[in-house]
């Protein structure tokens, strides 16, 4: 016979101002089978779980319900003060008086009656809940990070350091990310390459780090500490083994006019490259698509040239699968390039160019060695102007966020321009400063006042060019919006950050949410902003929103803890609240007629095929079968299954029935 | 007819086949369906305008399956219905013959699957014309003109489940209405229960409804059951652009999302 114990919580004054939690308590207490019914301040407070505990074992409870907040907010809680006192936890339920109940009504007598008919369904519910086991599952202690940017770096770094292996899948040729790209770096102007490269030769000479560069993932399967991942390893086209990175096809290869990539099509770069000469690993690979061979089946001088005999022109692609436990995603970030802007002249002047582009021309490593030069004539521009928020903010434009990162190294070009041409005027168009940050405002302010860079608050209406020179037209809204035009030589568009080409289909790949702008989107704004809604799929750095190297190495690092949380375990311990498919003797096995149409519907593609055979081996029914690792309980097969073979545990079909019933009065 | 029987015959004594379904002419001059296993016996097949029972439901039954390898005489309906059959797993293209009859009476040769899928792609999928003009007319009254309508129709409803048994897409072994922990539908007929199963058997259908009317010809009360699922017909048509066993590969429209589903039904 059930011995159901009630608990009614004041929450301080949140519940009990409203509802007559007494009256609730005695009312209950007097239901068949409820064996003790009480109220208390607040239930969640140490002598609160003690009242439970003591109650379960002195009235041999056989289920309890705690009427008090939203189990969201406390259920744990409770059921881990059942189980201290011995109860099974999934024989406790949660009533939510109080976000369900007093917070939404008035205080009257039907808010009281309404607590008691919650508190009441949860009783009935109660009743025919099962006892429940942890589901236990295996943790295979190794990590993949995608993205070889700072984030995925640093977060490959911090997990191979706790001494986990780590699988470390990179698309381009080399590691390093935008980072690689950049001149000198906010807030410190310390030189990008020089922070970088250290960390990109501690990932690869790392033990416990294996490197896949020129390579994608091309699926994932399973769950939080057992996925199998598929990598494919684009062929680079040459023996990384035999290759010793000496460079000399790279020098000889005929092919010399393809526009360089890390230049930001600023340079050229011939078929066969390293992106830089920094690269991690310092291997050449071949770009099919411009090398002379593949598209005309002759030349082969990289092959003549190579001391090692390192190139392999027949190189297939090829795929590994890999059994990892966690998975930090860090594909960073890109930009708006100058052809968004037709305000701007879509990209048609040579001179309009955009952030990534003027870090290469102050790189010392950049096609001028460092030498701010106009791209069109290579002369010094004189004059120059930087437009901040180029397509960010701009909800017309289809971008309504800040890009965050734009301000800082706005600022950051305009010094860096007035310490290279002493004599030039930098002017910078903006919208709002926004440098919060340690030391931000300060790098700003010296911009403004060592360096005497003109901000101009207010926005560009067109650019257009004019005998050689680009016409920048704006206003001052500090001057009464007064129109403003400014004779350029060289402009800067500080574009628009935004999500990485590929991340949607990635994101597909790993069955995790993004937003409307396709970056990845975190489990919960504040609390979680690590996590991403996919257990074990953690994110690092820009691909969740434009990011700063701080941020984003901060980020990284915190990713890496929470991998290193998981892998602390040997086994994960799931909340039993996972769906099943109905067994049952033979010949009928389950009452699933395996349509298989739940398979579809599963949002986490939990559902997978069993079949049954005969002695002789032949099968002789297919059904449907929950896969407890992976199933997060949505409940979205139950409701769509027609026989009614799927049940969720702890929210049975049954459960669900009993409560509406009590509710409509039937018990 | 000549033909089709020809053709039944060589199936039966090339044992591609085990059993044939079709028609013949019932003792009280009635058509019903038979199942033919002796080559001998397939000259009692016929196929005229009465020929309307949709056959396929017999094709997951298992006391037609312990044949073998089953053939079946075969209007649009029924290749639609087989269709879905095989889009839900609940029978293997290998284990079907399908002796096509076209609109017209022909016996069409199908080689595969993919053949008869190219056959159906060319054929009108809509509700055929006469249930098209009921739903008009019932789409003309309002909202509590529909429910009274409704709900006179169901209370003569007997819970037989003759509907039910009718119709191919019907093939749980364990139907819904059958389960008792809990008892969602009552077992009793009184009007609430009975409106809460039509509710359930339309719902169940939506999306998978080929428009055969089996069910509302099965109806041994005359509720015109089979304008439920042909309205979700319709509507699964205009909100979602697709008519049910037009290929074998299909997922029902309700188990399947697409970014770019309409959703002006949610309210
Ligand atoms: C013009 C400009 C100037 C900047 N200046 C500064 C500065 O001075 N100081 C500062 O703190 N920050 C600066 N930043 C910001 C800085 O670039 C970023 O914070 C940083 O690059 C973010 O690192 P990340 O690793 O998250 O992303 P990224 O640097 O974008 O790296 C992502 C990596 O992932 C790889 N990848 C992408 N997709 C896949 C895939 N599907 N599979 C495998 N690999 C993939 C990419 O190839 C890349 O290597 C600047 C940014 C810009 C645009
Ligand atoms: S569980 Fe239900 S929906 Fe899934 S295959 Fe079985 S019968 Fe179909
Ligand atoms: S409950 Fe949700 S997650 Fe679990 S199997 Fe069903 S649909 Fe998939
Ligand atoms: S009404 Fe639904 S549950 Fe019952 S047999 Fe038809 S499809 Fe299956
Ligand atoms: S008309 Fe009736 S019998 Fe025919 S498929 Fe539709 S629901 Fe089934
Ligand atoms: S066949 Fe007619 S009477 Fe029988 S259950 Fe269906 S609607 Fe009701």
């Amino acid at each position: 016979m059930a011995r159901i114990g009630v608990f009614i919580c004041h929450c301080g004054e949140n519940i009990s101002a409203t509802v007559d939690c007494g009256r609730v308590a005695e009312t209950i207490g007097k239901l068949k089978h409820v064996a003790y019914s009480t109220e208390y301040k607040y239930m969640c407070s140490d002598p609160g779980q003690t009242l439970i505990k003591d109650a379960i074992k002195e009235y041999k409870l056989t289920g309890i319900v705690v009427s008090a907040c939203s189990p969201r907010m406390h259920e744990p809680t409770f059921r881990k003060a059942a189980a201290e006192a011995g109860l099974n936890p999934y024989l406790c339920e949660m009533a939510n008086l109080r976000e369900h109940c007093s917070w939404v009504h008035e205080k009257n007598d039907m808010t009281t009656e309404k607590a008691i008919d919650i508190v009441r369904i949860l009783v009935e519910k109660v009743k025919i809940n099962n006892a429940l086991l942890p589901i236990k599952v295996p943790v295979t202690k190794t990590a993949l990070v995608i993205g070889g940017g700072i984030a995925g770096i640093q977060s490959a770094l911090d997990i191979a350091n706790t001494g986990h292996k780590v699988i470390l899948v990179e698309r381009s040729p080399s590691i390093g990310g935008h980072m690689s790209q950049l001149s000198e770096t906010f807030p410190t102007l310390d030189c990008s390459q020089c922070i970088l490269t250290p960390r990109m030769v501690e990932v690869a000479q790392h033990p416990n780090i294996t490197l896949y560069t020129y390579s994608e993932v091309e699926s994932l399967d399973g769950f939080i500490g057992n996925f199998t991942v598929k990598i494919r390893k684009k062929a680079r086209s040459i023996d990384e083994k035999d290759c010793t990175g000496c460079g000399l096809c790279t020098t000889k290869c005929p092919q010399k006019k393809i526009p360089n990539e890390f230049e930001e099509g600023m340079g050229f770069r011939p078929a066969i490259y390293t992106p830089f000469p920094q690269a991690v690993p310092n291997k050449p690979v071949i770009d099919r698509e411009h090398c002379t061979y593949y598209i005309k089946g002759k030349c082969k001088v990289c092959e003549i040239v190579c001391p090692t005999k390192a190139i392999r022109f027949d190189q297939p692609d090829q795929i590994l699968e890999i059994q990892i436990g966690a998975i930090v995603i860090a594909t960073g970030f890109d930009i708006k390039r100058t052809d968004f802007f037709p305000e701007y002249g879509f990209g048609k002047y040579k001179d309009v160019i955009d952030g990534l582009q003027f870090e290469r021309l102050a790189s010392a490593s950049g096609p001028t060695g460092g030498a701010i030069l106009r791209p069109s004539d290579g002369v010094v521009p004189k004059n120059i102007v930087f437009v901040a928020c180029a397509g960010s903010r701009d909800p017309a434009k289809g971008i309504a966020y800040c890009s965050k990162i734009c301000c800082m190294y706005t600022a950051k070009h305009a010094m860096l321009y007035k310490h290279k041409v002493h004599e030039g005027k930098a002017h910078v168009f903006y919208m709002d400063i926004r440098s919060a940050g340690k030391n931000y405002d300060e790098f700003v302010r010296r911009a403004i006042e060592e360096d005497y860079v003109n901000y101009i608050r207010g926005r560009v209406s067109t650019i257009y060019e004019c005998d050689g020179k680009l016409i920048v037209k704006g206003v001052d809204t500090l001057l009464g919006a007064q129109p403003l035009e400014i004779v350029a030589d060289m402009v800067v568009l500080a574009t628009a950050g935004v999500a990485n080409s590929g991340a949607e289909e990635l994101a597909q790949k790993l069955h995790v949410s993004y937003d409307s702008h396709k970056f990845f989107a975190e489990a919960h704004p504040k609390l979680k902003p690590v996590e991403t809604n996919t257990a074990g799929i953690f994110l690092a750095g820009a691909c969740q929103n434009p990011k700063d190297i701080p941020d984003s190495v901060s980020q990284a690092s915190g990713a890496a803890v929470k991998v290193a949380a998981l892998f602390s375990q040997n086994e994960l311990t799931r909340e039993p609240l996972v769906a099943f498919v109905n067994r049952c003797s033979p010949p009928l096995y389950s009452t699933c007629v395996g349509c298989f149409l739940c398979q579809s519907v599963c949002p986490y593609q939990a559902i997978e095929r069993e079949e049954f055979k005969n002695r002789d081996g032949k099968t002789i029914k297919t059904v449907a079968k929950i896969n407890e690792g992976l199933c997060q309980g949505c409940g979205t097969c139950v409701a769509l299954c027609r026989s009614k073979s799927i049940d969720l545990h702890g929210y049975t079909n049954n459960q669900m029935y009993t409560e509406v019933m009590a509710l409509l009065n039937v018990y | 007819m000549h033909n089709l029987i020809l053709k039944a015959k060589e199936l039966l004594e090339n044992k591609i086949v085990s059993v044939i379904i079709g028609f013949e002419t019932g003792s009280s001059g009635k058509v019903r369906p038979v199942f033919i296993t002796d080559s001998n016996k397939a000259d009692s097949l016929i196929f005229d305008e009465r020929c309307i029972q949709n056959l396929a439901v017999y094709l997951t039954k298992k006391e037609v399956k312990q044949f073998g390898k089953m053939g079946i005489v075969a209007t649009l309906p029924i290749m639609r219905s087989i269709m879905v059959l095989i889009s839900e797993q609940q029978l293997s293209p290998e284990n079907v013959v399908v002796l096509g009859i076209s609109g017209d009476g022909e016996v069409l040769d199908f080689a595969d699957i993919t053949v008869m899928q190219h056959y159906i792609e060319k054929c009108e999928l809509g509700n055929p014309a006469k249930e098209q003009d009921m739903l008009a007319t019932l789409n003309r009254l309002n909202m509590q003109e529909k429910f009274e309508f409704w709900q006179k129709e169901f209370s003569k409803c007997i819970k037989c489940y003759a509907c039910r048994q009718s119709c191919p897409m019907c093939y749980c072994t364990r139907c819904a209405v059958e389960c008792n922990q809990p008892q969602w539908i009552p077992v009793q007929s009184n009007n609430l229960g009975n409106m809460e199963w039509h509710i359930l058997r339309a719902m169940h259908l939506a999306g998978r409804c080929i428009s055969c009317g089996e069910c509302g010809r099965a109806c041994p009360v005359g509720i015109p059951c089979h304008l439920l699922t042909m309205h979700l017909v319709d509507q699964a048509q205009s909100y979602f652009g697709v008519y049910a066993g037009i290929s074998d590969k299909m997922s029902s429209v309700l188990s399947t999302y697409a970014p770019n589903d309409k959703e002006s039904f949610i309210i």
